[in-house]
């Protein structure tokens, strides 16, 4: 689970989170909704501590990344929004590297990437190295090696950016599986369809604040209009409706 | 081994396995460093003695206009073994066109101010910047004419009645004590900027890769969303940088080493012991310098947006370990002790005093470790510092 309480962040004169609170429970998809440049991904970033917020409180599973930043990444598995690999190992080295930093055995790794292979369906390319892979290819990859340690919460920034429509169904799907397993998912995006068809509660970020969350359907009643679209166009231009 | 060690073995191992499977870019450097670079040296060496040596002994030629105004003169040279060429035309533009070495211009009354004991003119053209073995001719040729000049002075004052030893106020009497190995040690004060290089040659191509490199890829905001310290990520990845800078120093070493017999050592008239002790003593100064050198290159790697810009900049590093080679071949300075406690400098005199044959004292071998090492840590501290902003991510 992941708590978030008014964290802020601001680089230089520019706020780019200024009050952002949630809960993101276990067993249940979230999606963060927003335009770009909303503050969806520096949220992220503060929550898997990479950068520090400038006010407010993160907990993830009762653990303050903030305070103790490596207890907090062993019960996260973050997939950010720039996921290179290296080139000159094969997609198995790249996820066992990320295995041995967490401090996994050898056969511990070795059992959980046989795992993944099978659930993300990298078969074909998990012995070649990953120079000139697919962007889905390497997407698969990046989300294996941020999940090698098997954590209860995990984080995705835009996840199926740039993919095409086999990849883009293939991690939804294994994200749906991982739900069924209980883990916490929270997700960004500023794809609406993306949003609609995997996430079971969005909060729509707009300017650095949550301006609006619920289910899909909430929202609908909320804004009184019948697609997400119409809906978040609603909420962030405070009802004055289609540009 | 508790779990820091086994991270930073991680991230080391990973870092090297990384980059040794990039042969194109790893083998040059490798290759340039340790084993083209010995080569070479030994190749330029060779040919510069070769060519002096031939110049000192072959036979020399004289380009002269004029012979026979001076029939004496050129009676005398002869007696010398030189050979001479008659020359007309243009002296300057021949030494310009390099057609000739000198030309030596023997004007109309010569013989008559000569005869008269006056002093008589003779013209040298020649190029006093050129290089090699042009310069050794015109010491020759100058020598010869002085050689003359005096002979004939002296005979005439003896004809005069006067002793010529009233000419010479002083008598100069040379000592010589450098050893026969410390003359050619001037041609061999290129060898500590080599060895040196190679070093930091080796360990160039990977502060870049993981450093800057992992910016470049967009892999490293995964790779600190691992539960490791950034610390104990960045010793990981100077260890791995710093074994390669000392890979590298070996090869050099072991390339030196098999080279060495095919120095013209005895033409320069010294003979380098390049035994199991003193590789071991270069080996022991120019380790810590790994250290150096590593830390060096990565800290401007962690201010490099890309792989290009930081091999711009870590190049330009190239040029700190020729400023005391370069300092200390144009002007030699006696080595006192805070030069052995100096980094690059102190393993320069070292490397020195074994290619002179003179024994290197155990204090200067202290010193110059204690130095370089406490240097390599200072900078391997800053570089953990550095790796530790927060806007590493985002320095772009």
């Amino acid at each position: 689970m992941i708590e978030v309480t008014a964290i802020s962040k601001n680089f230089g004169e520019v706020q780019a989170v200024k009050d952002v609170t949630f809960t993101a429970p276990d067993s249940q998809v979230t999606a963060l909704l927003g335009a770009n440049g909303a503050g969806k991904t520096t949220s992220l970033r503060m929550i898997y501590s990479l950068i520090t917020p400038q006010s407010g409180e993160i907990l993830i599973d009762g653990i303050d990344p903030n305070k103790q930043p490596e207890k907090a990444r062993k019960l996260l598995g973050v997939l950010p929004d720039t996921r290179g690999l290296y080139k000159r190992l094969t997609a198995r080295e790249n996820i066992e590297y990320f295995g041995k930093l967490h401090g996994m055995s050898d056969t511990e790794i070795v059992s959980r990437t046989k795992s993944l292979v099978k659930d993300l369906r990298m078969e074909d390319f998990i012995d070649r190295k990953t120079d000139g892979f697919s962007q889905g290819q390497r997407v698969k990859v990046a989300i294996a090696r941020a999940l090698v340690h098997d954590p209860q919460n995990i984080i995705l920034d835009e996840p199926t950016n740039g993919l095409d429509v086999m990849s883009t169904r293939g991690v939804r799907s294994f994200l749906n599986k991982e739900k069924e397993r209980g883990k916490c998912i929270l997700f960004s995006s500023h794809v609406m369809q993306e949003v609609a068809a995997v996430s079971d509660v969005i909060l729509i970020v707009n300017d650095g604040v949550i301006s609006a969350s619920g289910t899909e359907s909430e929202l609908h009643e909320q804004t009184g209009m019948n697609s997400l679209e119409d809906a978040f166009v609603h909420i962030v231009t405070d009802g004055v409706g289609h540009e | 081994m508790n779990k820091q060690m086994r991270q930073i073995k991680t991230v080391m191992f990973k870092e090297v396995k990384d980059n040794v499977r990039d042969k194109k870019t790893l083998m040059s450097s490798i290759f340039m460093g340790a084993v083209f670079m010995p080569i070479m040296f030994v190749v330029m060496i060779n040919f510069v003695v070769g060519m002096q040596k031939d110049k000192a002994e072959s036979q020399l030629e004289m380009a002269i206009q004029g012979a026979n105004n001076a029939q004496s003169f050129i009676s005398f040279i002869k007696t010398k073994g030189v050979k001479i060429n008659e020359f007309s035309g243009d002296a300057r533009k021949a030494i310009e066109n390099k057609d000739e070495e000198a030309v030596i211009i023997i004007p109309e009354g010569f013989s008559e101010k000569f005869s008269r004991g006056i002093p008589a003119k003779i013209e040298i053209y020649y190029d006093a910047t050129a290089k090699g073995s042009t310069n050794v001719t015109q010491r020759r040729i100058k020598a010869l004419i002085n050689e003359y000049s005096t002979t004939i002075g002296m005979t005439r004052l003896q004809l005069r009645g006067i002793s010529p030893l009233l000419l010479k106020a002083i008598v100069v009497e040379n000592h010589d004590v450098s050893t026969s190995q410390s003359k050619g040690a001037m041609m061999l004060s290129f060898l500590p900027y080599a060895l040196i290089l190679g070093l930091f040659i080796g360990s160039m191509y990977l502060a870049i890769d993981t450093m800057a490199g992992e910016k470049e890829r967009n892999s490293l905001e995964a790779l600190l969303l691992n539960p490791i310290k950034r610390s104990n990520l960045l010793i990981g990845k100077l260890f791995a940088t710093i074994s390669f800078g000392l890979i590298t120093m070996v090869i050099t070493l072991i390339t030196f080493k098999l080279v060495m017999p095919f120095m013209p050592l005895e033409e320069m008239g010294m003979t380098v012991n390049l035994g199991f002790k003193n590789i071991s003593i270069l080996v022991m100064v120019l380790a810590p310098l790994a250290i150096m050198a590593a830390s060096l290159q990565t800290i401007i790697a962690t201010f490099s947006k890309s792989f290009k810009e930081a091999q711009t900049y870590v190049g330009m590093l190239m040029v700190i370990p020729m400023i005391p080679s370069m300092a200390l071949m144009f002007m030699p300075v006696k080595e006192k002790l805070w030069m052995m406690f100096t980094p690059i400098m102190s393993q320069n005199l070292i490397i020195n005093q074994i290619m002179r044959g003179e024994p290197v004292e155990s204090i200067s071998i202290i010193l110059s470790i204690v130095g370089s090492l406490l240097t390599g840590l200072i900078l391997a501290l800053l570089a953990i510092k550095l790796y530790n902003r927060e806007s590493l991510l985002f320095s772009d």
